[in-house]
Parts: structure tokens; C-alpha cells; sequence
């Protein structure tokens, strides 16, 4: 495996034609498929420059333009919980050089019938975060285990801070709610850093945040973590129980990957693949990754993440159904 | 006295290369601060990926100047061309661009750059000395403390602006009615969206801004072209005098306080800490009735208090990891992406990189003070451009600024209408200063009162326990209360 740190300019050139020289000896179909790319490609997101999304999608691109040996751009197409975005690449050709990003909310919204796309359409390429959901509570409350804040729930609804209704915390809460036979009073804030002030300010009982929201509190003691929304263990928080183990079969997570639309040729699909992985094995996204409180195995091929944004919207439709959010088509 | 840390800031302040990126920092940020439509989060978050290529301390320096100096920015374009720069500077255009109109222009730049510097400087310091313990206080705001805060701040909606309380109050409701449009937090319903998906997240603060001040003004320019127009002396150049600072000193202060506490709280960034420090220096001035004419104070005020805000928003950003503001969250990603986790443990484990960020930012706003001030001669004679000239350039800026913001045509079109409605509202004899204070605490007050309700179980008694609310509570009476009253007993006193 060649190895390099796109943070050292000078090595870079030699780096790139090491890679290209790699990627054409493991893959003689390639030398095939030289007209792609044939010109940037862009990455298609539904965030504002500075969000997670995006210094996700721009950690990605550093290492993926050098596998690739093309300008990659990312392009943030806001507002309308990622229709916007999926309107935008929906009218661009399907040749594998307009990606979208994508994150739960865009499943949901799928779910909802909002936008020209459908599941179906979607073909995975790649994930670059895997950020599973922590149901957690202040270390001062008397809730010990997902046991004790269950029976809280029966005697009085659990103040549940979220972020937006509709939202894959939200659907997460109130779905395993639901399964528990429990009952919430969902507070939703803007976003994740508010929902961490007012769990610590006690303005409400319990959150599910994503682990690289809350791992500093989790870690030093304010917030104790009750379960993780996931099959397995996190490796930064191994005495957590799933909610699998616990005997609750609720799994979300917030995601971050990258798809093309149907009809976009397989070998270009592949090359995509191939380099974006390659990108987000340097240094720089280790490193990024590491900073956010995630690991390596953050970071999966098509055929994982394929299967996982299927499973996710599986989930978030019935959940969707469940709650009465949509009617069953 | 020494400053705390100092030891590990020197590296930061012996670098030339440290040095020269806060230098090129400093000066992008105040042009792009200056630029409408083009904000210094934009900035912050388009540097991001350049930032990777350095190594912690640099990049962050970089991004924290660029923040600081790009706060001053905005003022500049305010006061020239009615054309906020940036949300932040909405304020400032109140008072700023009348006293360019007047032919003082240099004397309004040298305000709001010494106000700014002094805003930011003062904030750096509170951040230097007290950020671990001024985080905590992020902890006891919650929706009822915030909802509170609101309603002090609209408390002074009637007396914001002219002469007549009950257009103030129409136009503050106006500006609560756009801020309704989009999902609801609270039910995630859609209002006012009819479809349009640009539409969810609401109505956008920057086209708006952009149509109610810099196209209205043009409307208006538009209709007096054919007259004679009096001609601009020198004086447009000249700086403040020292009788100014001495007035406006009172006013810097308050607003660095102000801002510096709005600046710590999570939810709240610089442009409702520049409200506000409006509000408060009105209050106090011996002259309120200068304030939408060109009051000096009435630059200061917001200027002062959005700069410190910047200051204030890195106290829970690098103390805690929550995001003070929309830039520092950009910021707070520029430190994910060099592998850095900020909170509580940065503080104890990379004491190096925060004393470097400090001395970056301090560094920062003693630079745009000189750039600022040396700038101040030199933009200041853009106010002597002949109108004919200079408002269909602006008119083009204002369709960049729109569209630039996230290459969307819909915010063109919100430009476009809130510049016929603000012109409309000017001829009968409407202020934009409320329907901006209305549209900036609106999403606020309704969010918070609604999160509040839910926490209180519908019971609005909740209300009574908390004594932060309390007292803003008991502080927006006062304010709504003052004006009557005093009336009340001048009219005693007379007879």
C-alpha cells in the first residue's frame, strides 16, 4: 500500500504518480475507462460551508483528488432538508461526475415523498462517517441504566431533547420509545451543541447524540451513557451496551456517504470507489476522524454501505409509518 | 501585570509566517466582511480546506483572524452604500450611513473601527482571563432564559427609530411575520413556503438586508437624481476628533459588555449582541433623539458589541465545543479537521494552541484598527462618487451578494421585494431599523417560548422559577414602562 501525507507538498507529485501507478497495475480494466474522469468532479452537499457535512466532504476530497488525479469541488446545494441538493444532481447527467452526499435526512425525506428521487435510484459508492446515536443522561441523575429511564417514562413522559422534529434523533427517540412501551415529551433544539447545553443545564432528562457530540462530556463524567443505538460496542466507550444487547432492536446512526444516481455506468462507479477510499486512508482524514471522536472503521465500500443505507431507510419509513409521520403507500 | 500564557504565545508572535497569515487574514477578512453577501463564515469555511495544509496553530490564527477583522468589514459598507456587509452591521448602517450622507464618512469609519477594535480587544481579554468560568454560564441559559432575553430586546421595538412608536411596532411585527416563514422548530410543520424548497429553512437575513437597506436607498436616489446636488466638502475624509472618542467611550464600553456576554451564550451570535448594544447605547445617550440621524453613538453601540461577540462566542466554542456563533462553528470544524477535539480537555492538554489563538485574535483587532483607520481616508472617498455613478454599481453588488450567498435565484427575489417593500414603507414614513430587530429575535422568541412551554409541561408558571427570566422580564418592564412614566410625571410637574 502506498502510503503519503498530502499535508507535505513537496512529495505530492511523486505521491500522485505512485498512486496513479499503483491503481494501474492492480486494475488493468482502467487503463480502459482513461476518459474518466474527464473533468472535476463535484460533490454535491446539502449543508452549509463549515457544518460537519461539509469538513467532512472536504476532508474526503483532499486525499480522493490525488487517487483520482482530478479537481474535485464541493458544492453545497442548502436549504429544504436536502432536496435542494438532490433536485440539483437529479438534473445533471448520470456520467459519475455529479456525487451526492448524503446523510439520514435525505433518506427521510426520500421517505416522505419529497424530491425527484427515489431509493431505487441510488447507487452507493462510498461512507466516510459511521456516528452512532448515545442515549445518554446527566451523571447526576438518578437514571442509572436504559432500564431506569424506561420506568421514568412510565411514570412521567422523559423530557428527550432532539434536534429538528423529523430528524434521525428524533425518529431514533421515538422510535425506541415506542418499542419500549415508554413515553417521551420531545424538546428539539436547533441543533446538537444546544441539546448538550440544556441536557447539562437540566432543562431536560435525556438525548440521543451522536457520540462526536457529547464524547468529551461522556468522557470526563457529566453525561452518563446509557446505551449506544448500534449492534456493536463503540471502541471509545466499550462498557456502554447496545441497544441490540439490551434487548431492543433500534439501530441509527448518523451517517455520511456518497452516491451517484441509477444509470451511472459500473466501471466509473468502481473508479469512484476505489479512489475515494483510497483518499480517506491518509493521514488527514485518519486524522479528521480521530478529531471527531470516530475510527477507521468509520470509512466502508459500496457493498457495506449499500446494505446500510437500504437497512437505514427500512428503518426510518416504518418508523415514519409508525409514528404517523407518513401513510403507508 | 503578566498575562497568563504568554510564554506560549511568544512562538506565535516571533513567527514572520504566523505573523504574515494573520496579517493576510486580517486584510481578506475586512474586505470580505465589506463585500455584501459574502459573510465571514463563508470566508472562514472556504479557507478550511487551505487550512489543512498548515499545521494547528497557523491555521487556526488564520481562521480566527479572518473572523475577527471580518466583523469590522461589514461596518465599512454600511456606512458608505447602506449596504450591510454582513448581518452583524445592520445596526451600524442605522446611524452610519446618515452621518455619510452628511459628508462625514472618515468620521463614521474611525468610530466603528476604534469601537470594533476596542469591542474585540476587550473581549479577547475577558476570554483570556475567565473563559473556563465564563463556559459554565452557557449551562444556565436555557429556552425560558432565552425566551426572556427576547423579549427584553424587543422590549425597546417602539422606541428604536423616528418619532412614532405605532409604526415602529407595525413595522417590528413585520419583521416577526417574515421570520415565521419556514419549518417550525418545535412541530416541524411548514409555513409560508408554498412548495419552495429553498423556502424550508426560512426566508434568508442577508437578501433581505441587502434589499431593505442598499435597493431601497437606491429607489430613493433614484427619485432626487435630477436635482442639484450639494456638494461634498473635504470634510468626508477627516477622522474623528478626540471630543468624539470621549463621547462615544461610554457607549464602547457598554457595548463591549453587552456583546461579550450575548457573544458566551450558544445560541446567540453578533448580530442580535449588535441589536441590542444599539438598544442600550440609545437608552443611555444624553441625545436619543440624535440616534437614526447620524449619532455617533449610535455606531459605536453595535460595533463595539458585535466585535466583542467574537471574542465572546470562543469562550463556549473552545471551553466547551459547542459553537458560540455561525463562524466559530466553522472554526470549531477547522479544529476537528487538524485532529483536534475542543472542550474541556483542550484547555488542560494544548495550552500552546489556545494562548496561540488568543494572541492571534488580539493581534487581529489591533491590526484592522490600523488598517481601518488608514482605510477610513481612502474608502471614505467612495461617499464622493457621483450618485449617477455609484448607485447602479451598487445595485450590481446587491444581485452578487444575493445570489452569491448559496447560488440560489430565490434569495434574488426576496432581494428584489424587500427593496420595493422597504421603499414603499419609507414613503409613509417607516423605519427598517424595528422590521430588522422584529426579524432578528423573531425566530428566537417563538422558538424559545415554544421549547420552554413543552419543558414547562404547558404550565407558563414554569416561568416563575427560574430567576434569570425573571429578571429580563422585570428589565423589558422597566423599559416599556420608562417612557410612560416619565411622560407622566413631566406632565405633573407642569401643571
Amino acid at each position: 500500500m502506498v502510503k503519503f501525507h498530502p499535508m507535505n507538498a513537496r512529495s505530492s507529485w511523486l505521491a500522485r504518480f505512485s498512486v496513479l501507478a499503483v491503481t494501474v497495475i492492480a486494475s488493468p480494466p482502467a487503463l480502459a475507462q482513461a476518459d474518466f474522469p474527464s473533468r472535476p468532479i463535484d460533490i454535491v452537499t446539502h449543508a452549509s460551508p463549515g457544518g460537519g457535512t461539509d469538513a467532512t466532504a472536504r476532508s474526503m476530497v483532499l486525499g480522493t483528488k490525488l487517487a483520482l488525479d482530478v479537481d474535485m469541488a464541493v458544492v453545497p446545494r442548502t436549504g429544504g432538508g436536502g432536496v435542494v441538493a438532490m433536485n440539483y444532481v437529479h438534473s445533471r447527467p448520470r456520467d459519475g461526475h455529479t456525487v451526492l452526499a448524503i446523510t439520514p435526512t435525505h433518506l427521510f425525506a426520500i421517505a416522505r415523498g419529497q424530491g425527484p428521487i427515489k431509493i431505487d435510484d441510488l447507487v452507493a459508492i462510498a461512507r466516510s462517517t459511521d456516528d452512532p446515536i448515545v442515549v445518554m443522561v446527566r451523571s447526576d441523575s438518578p437514571v442509572q441504566t436504559l432500564e431506569d429511564l424506561i420506568e421514568l417514562g412510565k411514570e412521567r413522559p422523559i423530557k428527550w431533547g432532539t434536534t429538528q422534529i423529523g430528524s434521525v434523533d428524533h425518529v431514533a427517540g421515538a422510535t425506541f420509545a415506542q418499542r419500549a412501551g415508554t413515553e417521551l415529551s420531545v424538546v428539539p433544539f436547533q441543533g446538537g451543541g444546544e441539546v448538550v447545553t440544556n441536557l447539562m443545564g437540566g432543562s431536560v432528562d435525556a438525548a440521543g447524540l451522536n457520540l462526536t457530540e457529547a464524547l468529551d462530556q461522556i468522557q470526563r463524567g457529566d453525561f452518563r451513557a446509557l446505551a449506544v443505538m448500534a449492534e456493536e460496542r463503540l471502541a471509545s466507550i466499550p462498557d456502554v451496551p447496545t441497544t441490540v444487547e439490551l434487548g431492543y432492536d433500534v439501530v441509527f446512526s448518523t451517517v455520511r456517504g456518497y452516491l451517484v444516481l441509477k444509470g451511472t455506468p459500473e466501471d466509473r462507479i468502481d473508479i469512484l470507489e476505489r479512489g475515494m477510499l483510497e483518499g480517506m486512508r491518509q493521514q488527514n482524514f485518519v486524522d479528521y476522524l480521530h478529531g471527531a471522536g470516530l475510527d477507521e472503521s468509520s470509512v466502508a465500500g459500496r457493498e457495506v454501505w449499500d446494505a446500510q443505507v437500504r437497512r437505514l431507510y427500512d428503518n426510518a419509513r416504518q418508523a415514519m409509518i409508525d409514528l404517523g409521520i407518513i401513510r403507508e403507500r | 501585570m503578566a498575562l497568563p500564557g504568554f510564554e506560549y504565545a511568544l512562538p506565535v508572535l516571533t513567527d514572520p509566517f504566523v505573523i504574515g497569515l494573520i496579517v493576510v487574514g486580517t486584510i481578506a477578512g475586512v474586505l470580505v466582511g465589506a463585500l455584501p453577501g459574502l459573510s465571514s463564515s463563508m470566508a472562514v469555511a472556504l479557507l478550511l480546506p487551505f487550512s489543512l495544509y498548515l499545521d494547528p496553530i497557523p491555521a487556526i490564527a488564520l481562521l480566527s483572524a479572518l473572523y475577527c477583522a471580518g466583523t469590522f468589514g461589514g461596518s465599512i459598507t454600511a456606512i458608505l452604500i447602506n449596504a450591510p456587509g454582513a448581518p452583524p452591521a445592520a445596526a451600524t448602517a442605522f446611524d452610519g450611513y446618515p452621518l455619510a450622507v452628511k459628508g462625514e464618512a472618515g468620521r463614521a469609519l474611525g468610530i466603528s473601527a476604534v469601537a470594533s477594535a476596542s469591542g474585540g480587544i476587550f473581549s479577547v481579554l475577558v476570554l483570556l482571563f475567565a473563559a473556563p468560568l465564563l463556559a459554565r454560564m452557557a449551562y444556565s441559559f436555557g429556552p425560558p432564559e432565552y425566551f426572556a432575553l427576547a423579549v427584553f430586546g424587543l422590549s425597546m421595538l417602539s422606541s428604536i427609530s423616528g418619532e412614532q412608536p405605532v409604526k415602529n411596532l407595525i413595522g417590528g411585527c413585520f419583521g416577526l411575520l417574515i421570520a415565521t416563514v419556514g419549518v417550525d422548530l418545535t412541530t416541524g410543520i411548514e409555513r409560508f413556503t408554498f412548495g419552495v424548497p429553498e423556502l424550508y429553512d426560512g426566508i434568508h437575513f442577508i437578501p433581505v438586508l441587502i434589499g431593505l437597506f442598499a435597493v431601497t436607498e437606491l429607489l430613493s436616489q433614484a427619485q432626487i437624481l435630477g436635482q442639484e446636488k450639494i456638494s461634498v466638502t473635504v470634510s468626508a475624509v477627516k477622522l474623528p476628533s478626540w471630543a468624539d472618542f470621549k463621547r462615544v467611550k461610554n457607549s464602547i464600553l457598554r457595548s463591549s459588555a453587552i456583546g461579550t456576554f450575548i457573544g458566551v451564550l450558544p445560541a446567540e451570535g453578533s448580530t442580535m449582541a449588535a441589536m441590542i448594544g444599539y438598544n442600550e447605547a440609545k437608552r443611555w445617550s444624553d441625545k436619543p433623539e440624535e440616534f437614526g440621524t447620524g449619532s455617533i453613538e449610535g455606531i459605536a453601540g453595535p460595533e463595539a458589541a458585535n466585535n466583542a461577540a467574537t471574542g465572546g462566542s470562543m469562550v463556549p466554542t473552545l471551553a466547551l465545543g459547542i459553537p458560540g456563533s455561525a463562524t466559530a462553528a466553522v472554526i470549531l470544524g477547522g479544529l476537528q479537521v487538524q485532529g483536534l477535539r475542543p472542550g474541556p480537555y483542550l484547555f488542560e492538554e494544548q495550552p500552546g494552541l489556545l494562548y496561540g489563538i488568543f494572541f492571534a485574535m488580539l493581534l487581529s483587532n489591533l491590526l484592522f484598527l490600523g488598517v481601518g483607520l488608514i482605510g477610513a481616508k481612502v474608502f471614505s472617498r467612495i461617499s464622493l462618487v457621483p450618485a449617477t455613478l455609484l448607485w447602479p454599481t451598487v445595485f450590481a453588488l446587491c444581485f452578487v451578494g444575493a445570489y452569491g450567498l448559496e447560488q440560489s435565484l430565490i434569495d434574488v427575489w426576496v432581494m428584489l421585494a424587500a427593496g420595493l417593500i422597504g421603499f414603499g414603507l419609507k414613503r409613509y414614513g417607516f423605519s427598517p431599523a424595528p422590521i430588522i430587530m422584529g426579524l432578528v429575535l423573531g425566530g428566537l422568541v417563538e422558538t424559545s417560548l415554544a421549547q420552554s412551554m413543552i419543558i414547562f409541561d404547558q404550565q407558563w408558571t414554569g416561568f416563575l422559577e427560574r430567576p434569570i427570566s425573571l429578571v429580563f422580564f422585570a428589565l423589558a418592564l422597566i423599559s416599556v414602562l420608562n417612557a410612560p412614566v416619565r411622560g407622566f410625571i413631566r406632565r405633573r410637574r407642569s401643571r
